[in-house]
């Protein structure tokens, strides 16, 4: 059993972006990047799915340029075993995120992909879903628990309103939702070893994939802040002006 | 070109946020058809005719579509797609689960969870967790688009009659099948797609005092939400937890109650329409964004609130 | 508020820019620790504090140890903390990779170690303590006690505490009263109360291993008779597994300022089995040995909560709105200015980060020449820098932990009454700040071991490496007219630290009391003048990177040395004029008049 497991790097979660100055992107520089959240999760379930001796191998890979190094090797730090880097400096957007990644499962064959559900920048949740549409692959997305069985594995899902279980044949791709687990921290000495082990760099512009950005982004702008409104004072009040004023009772 | 949307629906009623993603298609050009895709679900597809806006409705009635699987909505929808301009879904659970799949066998990318419409080709959606709106253009011949409903008006139900076409199921995904649910068992409305939501944090005290919320929210018909203050604090499970690690809310009303309003929670519940803080300390940064702040003890607020209802 | 992160950002300026990395990086036993590899180690660390210690921090403090027949119970919490913080490696940074420790210099170490103290003081101390402990072993100890107890120590599943205050003994250990009594087997047996015993007894392992303080039946008097034991809480036996409870137990624990959540055990000794660490009656030859570590580690402490402080302190000076600038309004959209507009809150805020700041780079320099002391191939170069941490542990020990009083109570001013209510956390940090100065040897005794022992030991040599250092950076750079605003006043306070370092020596040999009256002021103009060469040092890199990337940053740092040169230097003035006035009046003051 080998298990592909996808990260991003992107803006630390405890970091407020700001826009930048000509509303054409978020403002970036020196800003603290970590690894994605929900593919921190995905990294974890990896390794416990192995520490459980249902899988042999683990693989960690990235898209991005060269620091996403960095975020490969904090993956190998809690337990993967090899990292692969997809390097390029483009935009890639899911679409083409999902064939890059389509190359990468055609050349490894593993049994099993788990990504994050989405990544806290872009928010598209989709990557996953494409990539197994385009491996014609069986898809367990938001998966709160994931129970592996030979050929098979049970998506435990999140869903609007409750969860849902479903049963897949493998290879599938799998989507991690915030309460499959806690992901662990990396022993320090495991962040060391992790220096040691394999990194494999390949370049995104040799594999001949068309990761030619679809959408455009015309600008980026704040949100509108929201103002604050006006103090009552008894709760009488209150209950008269949600039902007068803001008609929402 | 016409616009398609993909309804959602349980097989015996249209989910709202249907409605809302109709309201958003009628923003664009063409007519607007609307497939239903489910089991046994013909009350559905009667309540589907009547929206105003829609001028057909495609049926497929397949035990194929019983659980809305995503491989199986993406070789129903693979099929008719070249007719379209404009694919809309929901931005709920079941939207995004088959719409990227959808998109990736058309080759085309998909756009998550608008919250506006520029154009017939551009669009307005919210990236890092709503700290910023991405104004987006798309390239492709078809725009496959996930609506955030809280963001677009309903479309009306009343007085429409839209004519109902049968189509034919696709084809049967045979590595992927449903198992079984566990729907939390509520009379409530869910946290996302509630029209009243009222949350508690850490100011509740315990997971007991959650009661004088659901007194509210049993009146209100409204669903209860918590910051993460208090699913930290063990008050309440995790599901409960609104805020940028947990759900994002729009409602019509949403009640802070006890929370200071950490950033992290007012990413998931500031693009409420009508927001109502009561904390004891009058400087809670959750103020700065209240339309009605009441600064008094929660537990004097809530029996009395619960009175005047 | 409370909400402590990790000054990152800093520390890698610190690590990557003030000290050398290539430096480290070709000490042997040192190669692989690479800058990447450092600062991934550092964000995981950090991460650890703040997620898992930190929210711990108040709580701990709120509800303090439990002493029930015995018995000692750590704040809810502690040992889960404790579990996790073993199973990442914190416990053993700096630990021989032979018992299973990390093997990290100390210059990078000390950057975890401050997180810890920044995120909860409190916690700092059980891990902190057992690293003393097996500091001790590890120079000392035969290679069967290694065997016995260092796996276990540095793995985190024993804990140690150093037992050497007794009731009528506390900075003079020569009337040590305790008794070890020689055994046919080569032990011996213990018997006496030691007080003061940070974490002499918890809940948080399975044994705790004391280093205790004693004296053989025929031992000589005073500080010559005084002997090391390790005396474990429950005997081990030959084949490494628990055996039955030794004759250690704890009589009370004792309600203190702060430090809450750290045992402070009063330890009875009954008949304990302990072996002897070293030789005879060189006990307190080891103990100092390990202490320049241990002080080195106590500064850090004072330098973590303070950073915890001004960050409580920051956040609130932006976020409060009262009153108007005095040059007119500057947040028109309010009732109110930030109080960060304010003259005087700017004053207590730019106070606390240039002496963070300073003495964050001071102990960084610290840290190193300690790895170079140890690790270096160069016997000359390893003397060197012995020299450099002889002279600079009382420094780092008093001075930084003197800030951590001070700034941590300039934080709590400028929160007002919301300081100094508990809810805002901000008089948890003045509290258990305060502790700092006064173990590990006082702040008073650090001084006079600087100015009465450490500056004219071997006519002077351990001044040396310090003194050229300062004289080397300011001939180096006194060509360089962009840093002159630095640079006089950094030679002009070098100049009062060498003349009166001069004129001490001599009325010393005279008067000792002209030692003893003088020394607490040497020692903090002397940190001074070593925070100035550090500030100078770091305004130079501001220079040359401020326009580029991330400028803010260094900017911040010209403008911080600037304060630093303009409004805290000046000090040495008086303290100039201060110790040429002598001992007199201070010593002829009539004993009966107090």
């Amino acid at each position: 059993m080998k298990i592909l497991v996808a990260v991003k790097r992107v803006v630390d979660y405890n970091v407020k972006i700001r826009v930048n100055a000509d509303n054409s992107a978020v403002d970036l520089a020196n800003v603290k990047m970590s690894i994605n959240p929900f593919d921190e999760i995905a990294v974890e379930e990896a390794i416990r799915i192995k520490e459980a001796n249902k899988a042999d191998e683990i693989i960690v890979v990235s898209i991005g340029p060269k620091e996403n190094q960095e975020t490969i090797r904090s993956a190998l730090a809690l337990g993967a075993d090899r990292g692969l880097l997809m390097q390029t400096d483009e935009e890639t957007q899911p679409l083409a995120v999902a064939k890059i990644l389509k190359y990468v499962v055609e050349a490894e064959s593993p049994d099993l992909v788990i990504l994050g559900k989405q990544a806290i920048d872009d928010d598209s949740n989709q990557t996953g879903q494409m990539l197994s549409a385009l491996m014609n692959w069986p898809q367990g997305t938001f998966a709160s628990k994931i129970d592996l069985m030979d050929n098979e594995v049970n998506v435990t899902r999140e869903i609007d309103g409750g969860l849902e279980t479903i049963r897949l044949k493998l290879p599938a791709v799998i989507t991690t939702d915030l309460r499959l687990n806690e992901p662990r921290y990396a022993k320090l000495p495991n962040i060391m070893k992790a220096k040691k082990k394999p990194l494999d760099i390949q370049q995104v512009s040799e594999t001949g994939i068309d990761i030619k950005p679809r959408l455009t982004t015309i600008k980026v702008t704040e949100p509108a802040q929201r103002s604050a409104g006006i103090k009552v004072s008894s709760v009488t009040e209150l209950v008269e002006k949600l039902r007068n004023e803001a008609k929402v009772i | 070109m016409n616009t398609l949307v993909i309804a959602e629906h349980d097989n015996s009623q249209l989910k709202p946020a249907t409605l809302n993603t109709v309201g958003a298609a009628t923003k664009l050009d063409g007519e607007i058809h609307i497939l239903v895709a489910g089991e046994n679900c013909d009350t559905v597809i009667q309540s589907a005719a009547k929206i105003t806006g829609i001028t057909k409705v495609l049926a497929v009635d397949s035990e194929n579509y019983t659980h809305a699987l995503a491989e199986n909505m993406a070789l129903l929808v693979t099929e008719i797609a070249d007719n379209y301009s404009h694919i809309l879904t929901p931005a709920t659970t079941t939207g995004k689960n088959f719409m990227p799949r959808i998109a990736a066998l058309l080759d085309v990318a998909q756009i998550s969870d608008i919250t506006g419409i520029e154009s017939i080709d551009t669009f307005i959606r919210p990236v890092y967790a709503g700290n910023a709106l991405a104004t987006v253009k798309s390239s492709d011949s078809i725009k496959l688009i996930t609506v955030r409903g809280t963001a677009f008006e309903p479309a009306i139900t009343d007085n429409n009659n839209a004519e109902i076409q049968t189509i034919e199921s696709g084809d049967n995904f045979a590595q992927s099948q449903f198992e079984s649910h566990q729907l939390t068992l509520s009379e409530r409305p869910e946290l996302t797609s509630a029209q009243v939501v009222i949350s508690g944090g850490r100011g509740m005290g315990n997971g007991e005092n959650f009661a004088l919320l659901e007194a509210i929210a049993d009146k209100l018909n409204g669903a209860i939400g918590a910051s993460r203050a208090a699913v930290d604090a063990g008050y309440v499970p995790n599901d409960y937890q609104v805020g940028q690690t947990g759900k994002i809310v729009a409602p019509d009303l949403y009640i802070a109650v006890g929370i200071s309003g950490a950033i992290q929670h007012l990413a998931g519940m500031k693009e409420s329409k009508v927001i109502v803080a009561i904390n004891k300390d009058e400087d809670a940064p959750i103020f700065q964004v209240a339309d009605y702040g009441l600064v008094a003890d929660l537990f004097d607020v809530l029996p009395e609130l619960t009175e005047l209802l | 508020m409370a909400n402590y992160k990790t000054p990152l950002r800093d520390m890698r300026f610190v690590y990557n820019e003030l000290l050398d990395p290539e430096q480290i990086q070709a000490l042997p036993g040192f190669e692989e620790i690479s800058s990447d590899l450092v600062e991934a180690l550092l964000e995981e660390s950090a991460r650890f504090c703040e997620e898992q210690l930190q929210p711990l921090n108040r709580s701990g403090d709120e509800e303090g140890c439990h002493f029930d027949n015995g018995n000692v119970t750590t704040p809810e919490g502690f040992k889960e903390a404790y579990n996790g913080f073993c199973e990442i490696g914190l416990n053993s940074l700096t630990s021989d990779p032979e018992y299973g420790g990390q093997g990290l210099p100390r210059s990078v170490a000390t950057f975890a170690e401050e997180a810890m103290c920044g995120a909860n003081f409190s916690f700092s101390l059980y891990p902190g303590l057992t690293a003393g402990a097996i500091h001790s072993i590890e120079l000392y100890g035969s290679d069967e006690l290694k065997k016995t107890f260092l796996p276990n120590m540095v793995d985190g599943s024993w804990s140690g505490s150093m037992c050497l205050t007794e009731p009528h003994c506390g900075t003079d250990l020569g009337l040590c009263r305790t008794k070890a009594i020689p055994q046919d087997d080569n032990s011996y047996l213990l018997s006496g109360t030691k007080m003061f015993i940070t974490a002499g007894e918890h809940d948080l392992t399975d044994n705790i291993i004391h280093l205790v303080l004693a004296r053989t039946p025929d031992a000589p008097d005073g500080i010559k008779g005084i002997s090391l034991f390790i005396v474990p809480k429950i005997s081990v036996t030959k084949d490494g597994s628990l055996g039955e409870a030794n004759g250690v137990s704890c009589g009370s624990i004792e309600h203190k300022m702060g430090i809450h959540a750290s045992a402070t055990c009063v330890m009875n000794f009954d008949n304990a089995k302990g072996f002897l660490v070293g030789n005879l009656n060189k006990g307190m030859e080891a103990m100092f040995v390990m202490m320049n570590n241990a002080r080195l580690g106590v500064g850090i402490q004072g330098l973590g909560v303070a950073e915890a402080s001004y960050q409580g302190a920051v956040e609130y000076a932006r976020d409060r709105l009262q009153g108007r600038a005095l040059t007119g309004v500057k947040n028109p959209d309010e009732k109110a200015d930030p109080i960060l507009v304010h003259p005087d809150v700017r004053r207590m805020l730019l106070t606390q980060r240039a002496l963070i700041e300073g003495n964050r780079a001071l102990a960084a320099w610290v840290a190193f020449e300690l790895d170079v002391s140890h690790n270096h191939p160069d016997e000359k170069r390893r003397k060197q820098a012995n020299d450099f941490i002889v002279l600079m542990t009382p420094v780092v020990k008093s001075f930084m932990t003197d800030c951590g009083s001070e700034v941590s109570n300039i934080g709590m001013q400028v929160l007002g009454g919301h300081g100094y209510i508990r809810e805002n956390g901000m008089e948890q940090y003045v509290r258990d700040a305060r502790i700092a100065q006064i173990y590990e040897g006082t702040n008073g005794i650090q001084a006079l071991d600087l100015l009465g022992r450490k500056m004219p030991e071997h006519f002077g040599r351990n001044m040396r490496p310090f003194f050229h250092a300062v004289r080397n950076y300011i001939y180096a750079k006194e060509m360089n007219y962009e840093l002159k605003d630095f640079l006089i006043p950094l030679a002009k306070a070098f100049g009062r630290l060498q003349k009166i370092t001069a004129v001490l020596a001599q009325r010393g040999m005279k008067n000792p009391d002209e030692i003893g009256t003088a020394s607490s002021d040497y020692l903090r103009m002397l940190a001074l003048v070593a925070l100035a060469h550090q500030w100078a040092r770091m305004a130079e890199i501001g220079m040359q990177k401020n326009k580029g990337d991330d400028g803010v940053f260094y900017q911040a740092k010209i403008d911080t040395a600037r304060f630093y040169f303009e409004r805290i230097l000046p000090q040495t003035g008086a303290l100039f004029a201060t110790m040429m006035a002598g001992a007199k009046s201070t010593m002829s003051f009539n004993d009966d008049a107090f």
